[in-house]
């Protein structure tokens, strides 16, 4: 279980900033800066920028990204904006439109 | 917990945990667990629980409200809100029963609503 967990159902909208990983399933509108892992599942909203170690997509993000490990764009997931990260999967019916930059 | 990640369908708990921080306003279904630290309103239709070591600078409105860190800001509860012992609440206490458990520091005004029994002119529902 994670740190921190948004659930289905809750809405966010401010900035939320963490040590340790967190989870979303629900809504986040404005900005999310962790030092650990971040996964956005299937069926929640992100409408952020998003910092993290790690960022894993299910869900639905429109905001720019910066991993200082990887990003994975999972099936069914969908990412609108730029990404920054040294490593970056796009899964097999994945949505993406933006930049990447992978730092080289 | 299991909830949360076994259904996606309805509403489950979500957890802030410690060294998460939020500043902004929170509102939704389900219930919260707060362990990190919070400012900005929080307007829930489940329950609120404020653990040991958790801060809220903020109005807070759920359903039933359980207090063991700090909250700086009005608690209005469509249920119950118990303080416990280490908590420190400052702001006006709404609910239907308040419970506050010795030791804990509470400064404002408290406000519960329950009708008055017959004998004291109130009317039962």
């Amino acid at each position: 279980m994670a740190n921190t967990v948004i659930a289905h159902g809750i809405t966010i909208e401010g900035e939320l900033t963490s040590d340790e990983d967190v989870l979303i399933q629900g809504t986040l509108r404005g900005k999310l800066v962790s030092k650990d892992i971040v996964k956005v599942e299937s069926g929640a909203v992100v409408e952020a920028d998003i910092s993290a170690s790690s960022l894993s997509v299910g869900g639905q993000i429109t905001g720019n990204v910066t991993a200082s490990d990887r990003v994975d764009l999972m099936a069914g997931g969908r990412l609108i904006g730029d990404v920054k990260a040294s490593r970056l999967t796009i899964a097999d019916g994945a949505s993406f439109k933006g930049n990447v930059d992978m730092d080289v | 917990m299991a909830r949360a990640s076994s259904s996606t369908s309805h509403a489950g708990s979500a957890i802030l945990g410690k060294g998460a921080q939020i500043r902004g306003r929170i509102a939704g279904d389900g219930d919260l667990r707060v362990e990190g630290a919070i400012s900005g309103d929080v307007a829930l239709t489940g329950d609120l629980v404020v653990s040991d070591g958790a801060e809220i600078v903020a109005d807070v409105q759920a359903r039933a409200v359980v207090v063991e860190g700090v909250i700086e800001g009005d608690i209005s509860a469509t249920s119950s809100v118990a303080i416990r012992a280490k908590a420190r609440v400052s702001g006006a206490i709404r609910g239907t029963s308040i419970s506050i458990e010795e030791g804990a520091n509470v400064s404002g005004r408290i406000d519960a609503e329950f009708d008055l029994p017959p004998e004291l002119g109130g009317k039962s529902r």
